[in-house]
């Protein structure tokens, strides 16, 4: 289990994450949601000891995550948003290098790299140098390079950004495999749609505080299980309803061009995100 | 393991990269022996001035070699291509890569400083280059690579490193006992110089060549500025919040 307590971190004035409370549940898939500046990136920072908490503590099994603490350190592996990698090396050599850095005997790094690149289509392009990969060869790898390690936490900063939707959908297939064995993932994204396939539960943060957490499902039935789309001057208005026959009424009591379709994630992202973004 | 890790990094780099790091190695050195020592044939201390060049020559390449070894290369991985995250993330004692980098650096070093010793070797100088030759030569790399970890730790901009080197490093390579003897540089500055980590192991350098006796402080000297800058580097690494 992952337990975040009272976990804050401050660029000098500005607050990036305000006593951050969290428990994530062991093999359990967690994303992390919010508008751009919400804080995730910085709180999968933290928890990949990138930055260090300005206050409070990070527990994994009851061990206090430290930089120092290797052997913790050893479960986990980051996918950062960024393509933190050498571009002067070939995939294989960042494999080699990220198996080493993990202490992975050469045989299993050899073996593993090899399973790993020709799962993701990767192998016959192994001589060739990060520089010259395109954005979505460059994620894979990074994938790949986080699970050679076989860790027991596997943080996701964005993973599938930059990705065609064929390789996207080919990324959902792996990390639910992963998950099934009991991996524990912590995602975040931008992709509502991807988080509401992936995760367990999902936390809404804004202006590094975390607002909600919940199933992805609880929140779209709290919001309500139908949506009526409609056009309100020049602006696209939502509405949400319990039952469909409420939003069959709805519609019928003369909403012109109004369309009936299932909540989503991203309706509740945009209900909770979109109105603190407008009284920002 | 983490220390071969960096070592095995730096390899994999260096076996890339051979012709150019040879040839980066050797243009200014040669330039120097060609002008200064036979171009400008002049005599110092009683001696062919090529006999007082070459070691100080040998001393700077290998500050130059280790310090451009680590600096910009790390400075790249941390700012530009943030591949120095995977190394923070990873299980991999800081230490020991901070460790490793300075023990890559300085063969980078000594390496650029045996292209030299071979480039001279037709030249028939007679000096000698000994094992206590190459332990200073690696030390003053060790002090010049950690120097390097440290600048690009502490960088905020890709421009910093090369200008550090423009006000540090180069007035180093021409004030400390490599082109000329220390003694005539004005009192104040000539005291200030002396205790620098370059001047320290020309000096030592070119005594052993002269096969005459060197002082051991000058290696104690050295050994202070390492202790001092690979406290600069872990206390980064360790302390800093947002690297």
């Amino acid at each position: 289990m992952i337990e975040l307590k009272n976990l804050t971190k401050k660029y000098e004035d500005f607050v990036a994450v305000k006593n951050l409370n969290l428990r994530i549940e062991k093999g359990s898939f967690f994303g992390l949601l919010g508008p751009n500046g919400a804080g995730k990136s910085t709180t999968i920072g933290m928890l990949s000891t990138l930055y260090l908490p300005t206050s409070g503590e990070i527990w994994i099994e009851g061990e206090r995550l430290t930089r120092k603490n290797t052997a913790l350190k050893r479960r986990i592996s980051v996918v950062t948003q960024e393509y933190s990698m050498r571009q002067d090396m070939t995939m294989e050599e960042i494999m080699e290098y990220q198996g080493r850095l993990y202490f992975v005997p050469a045989r299993e790094r050899r073996e593993k790299t090899q399973k790993l690149l020709e799962f993701c289509d990767l192998f016959d392009y192994r001589k060739r140098t990060v520089r010259k990969l395109s954005g979505g060869m460059k994620r894979k790898l990074m994938v790949c390079r986080a699970l050679l390690t076989e860790p027991d936490i596997l943080l996701l900063d964005e993973p599938t950004a930059g990705m065609d939707a064929l390789a996207r959908r080919q990324m959902w297939n792996l990390l639910k495999r992963l998950n099934r064995n009991q991996l524990t993932i912590l995602l975040t994204t931008h992709y509502m749609e991807e988080a509401e396939i992936l995760c367990d539960r999902v936390g809404l943060m804004d202006c590094g505080k975390l607002e909600e957490t919940d199933t992805p499902k609880a929140m779209i039935e709290r919001l309500g299980k139908y949506a009526v789309d409609r056009m309100s001057g020049e602006k696209m208005e939502s509405r949400f309803f319990r039952t469909r026959e409420e939003a069959i009424r709805f519609i019928s009591e003369g909403s012109k061009d109004a369309a009936l379709r299932s909540t989503t994630l991203e309706d509740v992202f945009l209900e909770k995100a979109g109105k603190h973004l407008e009284n920002r | 393991m983490g220390i071969l890790t960096v070592l095995w990094e730096k390899w994999v780099e260096f076996r890339r990269d051979f012709y150019k790091i040879t040839l980066a190695a050797m243009v200014a050195p040669l330039m120097y022996i060609l002008v200064f020592g036979m171009g400008i044939q002049t005599v110092s201390h009683g001696q062919p001035y090529l006999n007082f060049l070459i070691p100080g020559v040998v001393a700077l390449t290998t500050m130059n070699g280790s310090f451009n070894a680590i600096a910009q290369n790390l400075n790249v991985q941390r700012l530009y291509e943030k591949a120095l995250d995977q190394v923070m993330i990873s299980p991999t004692p800081l230490w020991q890569f901070v460790i490793g980098q300075i023990i890559g650096g300085s063969l980078r070093g000594i390496y650029a400083g045996v292209v030299i010793l071979f480039l001279v070797l037709p030249i028939g100088t007679n000096l000698c280059f000994n094992g206590w030759s190459f332990l200073i030569m690696f030390l003053n790399g060790a002090v010049f690579a950690t120097m390097g970890v440290v600048v690009s730790f502490y960088a905020k901009s890709h421009t910093d490193v090369p200008r550090f080197s423009n006000y540090v490093i180069m007035p180093m390579a021409y004030l400390c006992n490599t082109f000329f003897a220390a003694e005539a540089i004005p009192h104040g500055l000539r005291e200030i110089i002396h205790y620098l980590p370059l001047s320290q192991a020309s000096s030592m350098i070119r005594q052993i060549a002269n096969r005459e006796a060197f002082s051991f402080g000058g290696i104690g000297v050295l050994l202070v500025y390492l202790m001092l800058l690979m406290l600069m580097a872990f206390c980064f690494l360790y302390k800093k919040r947002n690297l």
